[in-house]
C-alpha cells in the first residue's frame, strides 16, 4: 500500500527519448489506468515503474522512497504481463510460490497465502496443472493470482486483457475491479482500449507520445476532454469534428447551417475559426430546416441504439439514435447537438477553446 | 486437402525414385545384415544357417562386453562433458549478445572438420615424444602423458577430442533454444526476485531441458557408434583399451572376416542405438512444457 510519485522523470533509448518529462501522482489505493495508442510510452513507463528498465532523469517515488535506483525485485510491486509470462515449467502453485520462496519464506507460510488467493481466483482446481493445461482466462488468473500473494505494495498490469476473447475479456475487467476494491492496493493498468480505461479507473491518464494529455475520473475525460486528441481517443465511436466559425453568437459550419454557441459547453464570442466536437450520442432530432442536415449512408443497428453514418457540413459523422427511429440509407435527419454537451476546439492549438466551463451548461 | 486418383498416381510415380532409392540403400543392407546375423561365413565363403549361435557366443564373448563398457564409458564421459561446456559456452554466447561473424565461424569450425583430419591434427598434438600437448605439460612443470597410448588416458583422451570437435555444434543447439526462450518468463523472475543463481537452476535450466534432450538425441546417435576418430587414431588400442564395440564389429568383419558375428555385433549395436533414442525420446516428452 503506497503512494506513487513521478517528478519530472525522464526515459531514453539512445537517442530517442521516450518520456521527455512527465509528472504524476498517484494515490495510494488508488486504481490508475495509463491509456493511449501503440508507442505513447504508456507500456515503457510502466516498466519503469517495476524497475525493468533504467530511469534518465527525474525522481520516482514509491512511498516515501526514492527508487530510481532500487532493482526490481526490492520495489515490492508484482507485475502482470500481458502474455502473463508464467514460468511454463511449473504448476499453477509452483507459479505462486516461486517469488515467496525467493524471499525465504517457508512451505508452512506460503501454503495458506497460494490456497486463499487460489480460492479469491478460483483456481483451486488447477493448482496441480501447468501453465500449457489452462484456457487463457485462467492463465490470467493465475497471472494475478502470482501477483497477489506476493502482497504487494503497488499492482502493475500490463494490458493483461488483450489476449482474451471479448466476452472474456468483460467478465476479467469486471473482476479486476472488484478485486481491487477488496485487495486495496494502488494498481496502475496499462490498456490501448478505452473501454477498459473507462469501466476500470478511479482516474485515467491519456498519454500520447510520451506526454500525458489529461489526467482525470472517466467521467471528466468523457465530458470535458482537454484537447482534440483526448477527444478523439476516449470515447466509441470517437467524437465528431466539424470545422467551424464562430461569428457573434453563431456557430457557422462549412455548408452555412448555423447553431446558437449557447449550445455549446463552453462560453464563445467573437469571431474565429473553431473545430466543434460533437460526441455520436450527444445528438438529438430537431425539426426540418434547424440543425445540420444530415445524409444518411450507412446504418448500423446495436440492438440497443443505431449507428447512424452520414454526411453532414461536408463531413462524415456518426450519429447514435433510437432504435425506434428506424432509419435508412439516403434519409434525410435534421440533427443538433444536445445543449451543453458540445465543445470547441482551437484548431491550430487543437486545446479546447476556453476551458472555463459554462456554470450552468 | 482431397486428392482425385489420377493425381494420386501422379505423386505415386514421382515420389517412386525416392522410395525405390530408400528401400535399395537403406532397408536392403539393414535387412541383409539381421539376416546374416544369423548365418555364419566361412573362410571359404561359405554361408551357412547357425539360427542365434552368433548371438549366444556373443554372450559369452569378453571381448563383446569389453567393447560394450568401452563404448559406455566414452559415451557418458563424452556426453556428459560436451553438454556441460556447450551449455556454458552457449550462455557465454547469449551474454554477447552480437558476435562477430569471424568468431561464430570459428566456433562451428571445429565440426566442420574431416574426423579423419581431426584425428590426424590430435594425433600429431598428443604424440608422447614430438606432440605439442606433452611440451605443453613439460613447461609446466607437470609430468608428460602417454595419451592415446595410454591404457588408462585413451578413452578420456579420445573424449576430449570430440568434445574439442563437437561441443561447439552442442552449444549452438543451446544457443537456439536459449534464443527461444521468453523473454517476459525473465522479467518476471527478475521481479519475483529470484538471484542469478536461482535463475538459472529454476528457470533457464528446467526451460532448455527439451533443447538439452535434443542435443543428447544427436550425439548419442554419434556417440554410441564412435567410429573414425578411433580408427584413425588407436584402432581399438593399446590392447582393445579403445575397443569400441562399433569398431570391434569392424574388425571381426574385415579383419577376420567372420561376416556373421560381426553381422550380429552391428545388430546388437543397432538395438543400442535405438533404445538410446527411444528412451530419450520419452525423457524429452516427459521434460516438455
Amino acid at each position: 500500500m503506497a503512494s506513487i510519485t513521478m517528478r519530472n522523470l525522464v526515459k531514453k533509448y539512445g537517442a530517442v527519448t521516450v518520456i521527455p518529462d512527465l509528472n504524476l501522482e498517484i494515490a495510494d489505493e488508488e486504481f490508475i489506468v495509463l491509456v493511449g495508442p501503440s508507442g505513447c510510452g504508456k507500456s515503457t513507463l510502466l516498466r519503469v515503474l517495476a524497475g525493468l528498465e533504467a530511469i534518465d532523469g527525474g525522481d520516482l517515488m514509491i512511498g516515501e522512497t526514492r527508487v530510481n535506483d532500487v532493482p526490481a525485485a526490492r520495489r515490492d510491486i508484482a507485475m502482470v504481463f500481458q502474455d502473463y509470462a508464467l514460468y511454463p515449467h511449473m504448476t499453477v502453485r509452483q507459479n505462486m510460490t516461486f517469488a515467496l520462496e525467493m524471499r525465504g519464506m517457508t512451505a508452512a507460510e506460503i501454503q495458506p497465502k497460494v490456497e486463499e488467493a487460489a480460492r479469491l481466483l478460483d483456481i483451486l482446481p488447477y493448482l496441480d496443472r501447468r501453465p500449457k493445461a489452462l484456457s487463457g482466462g485462467q492463465r490470467q488468473r493465475v497471472a494475478m493470482g502470482r501477483a497477489i500473494v506476493r502482497d504487494p505494495q503497488v499492482f502493475l498490469f500490463d494490458e493483461p486483457l488483450s489476449n482474451l476473447d471479448a466476452k472474456l475479456r468483460g467478465q476479467v475487467r469486471a473482476e479486476i475491479k472488484t478485486l481491487s476494491k477488496k485487495l486495496k492496493t494502488t494498481m496502475v493498468f496499462v490498456t490501448h482500449d478505452q473501454v477498459e480505461a473507462m469501466t476500470m479507473a478511479d482516474r485515467i491518464v491519456v498519454m500520447k507520445s510520451g506526454i500525458i494529455q489529461q489526467v482525470g475520473s472517466p467521467e471528466e475525460v468523457y465530458e470535458n476532454p482537454r484537447n482534440l486528441f483526448v477527444a478523439s481517443f476516449i470515447g466509441a465511436p470517437s467524437m465528431n469534428f466539424l470545422p467551424a466559425r464562430i461569428e457573434g453568437d453563431e456557430i457557422v459550419l462549412a455548408d452555412d447551417s448555423r447553431l446558437p454557441t449557447a449550445l455549446m459547453a463552453e462560453a464563445a464570442s467573437g469571431t474565429g475559426e473553431v473545430i466543434l466536437g460533437i460526441r455520436p450520442e450527444h445528438f438529438e432530432l430537431v425539426a426540418e430546416g434547424q440543425g445540420l442536415a444530415a445524409d444518411i449512408d450507412l446504418v448500423e443497428p446495436l440492438g440497443s441504439d443505431t449507428l447512424v453514418h452520414a454526411r453532414a457540413a461536408g463531413q462524415e459523422i456518426i450519429a447514435r439514435v433510437s432504435p425506434d427511429l428506424r432509419p435508412r440509407a439516403g434519409q434525410r435527419l435534421w440533427l443538433s447537438p444536445v445543449a451543453g454537451k458540445a465543445h470547441l476546439f482551437d484548431p491550430v492549438t487543437e486545446e479546447r477553446i476556453n476551458s472555463q466551463l459554462r456554470q450552468n451548461a | 486437402m482431397r486428392v482425385n486418383d489420377e493425381h494420386r498416381g501422379q505423386m505415386a510415380a514421382m515420389s517412386m525414385p525416392a522410395l525405390i532409392f530408400t528401400v535399395g540403400m537403406i532397408a536392403f543392407p539393414f535387412i541383409y545384415t539381421i539376416w546374416m546375423s544369423f548365418q555364419l561365413y566361412s573362410s571359404t565363403g561359405q554361408i551357412t544357417g547357425s539360427g542365434i549361435g552368433n548371438y549366444q557366443r556373443m554372450v559369452g564373448d569378453d571381448e563383446f562386453w569389453n567393447g560394450i563398457w568401452i563404448t559406455f564409458y566414452l559415451y557418458f564421459l563424452s556426453l556428459a562433458l560436451q553438454l556441460v561446456l556447450g551449455t556454458g559456452l552457449a550462455m557465454l554466447l547469449f551474454r554477447a549478445k552480437r558476435l562477430p561473424g569471424i568468431v561464430r565461424s570459428l566456433f562451428i569450425s571445429p565440426f566442420m572438420m574431416p574426423p579423419v583430419v581431426a584425428g590426424m591434427m590430435w594425433l600429431v598434438i598428443l604424440d608422447p615424444s614430438l606432440g605439442a600437448a606433452n611440451w605443453i605439460l613439460t613447461s609446466l612443470g607437470l609430468p608428460a602423458s602417454a595419451w592415446l597410448a595410454s591404457p588408462v588416458w585413451v578413452v578420456p583422451t579420445l573424449a576430449m577430442i570430440d568434445t574439442w570437435q563437437w561441443t561447439p555444434y552442442v552449444a549452438l543447439i543451446v544457443l537456439g533454444g536459449l534464443q527461444s526462450l521468453p523473454p517476459s518468463v525473465y522479467e518476471a523472475a527478475e521481479i519475483d526476485g529470484a538471484s542469478r543463481r536461482a535463475v538459472f537452476w529454476r528457470i533457464t535450466l528446467p526451460l532448455l531441458l527439451p533443447t538439452l534432450v535434443t542435443a543428447m538425441v544427436l550425439r548419442s546417435v554419434d556417440l554410441l557408434r564412435f567410429f573414425d576418430l578411433i580408427y584413425i587414431t588407436t584402432q581399438g588400442g593399446p590392447s582393445n583399451h579403445s575397443m569400441t564395440l562399433n569398431i570391434y564389429g569392424f574388425r571381426t568383419g574385415f579383419e577376420f572376416f567372420r561376416l556373421g558375428y560381426a553381422s550380429a555385433l552391428m545388430v546388437t549395436l543397432s538395438v543400442i542405438v535405438l533404445g538410446a533414442v527411444i528412451a530419450l525420446n520419452r525423457l524429452r516428452a516427459a521434460v516438455e512444457w
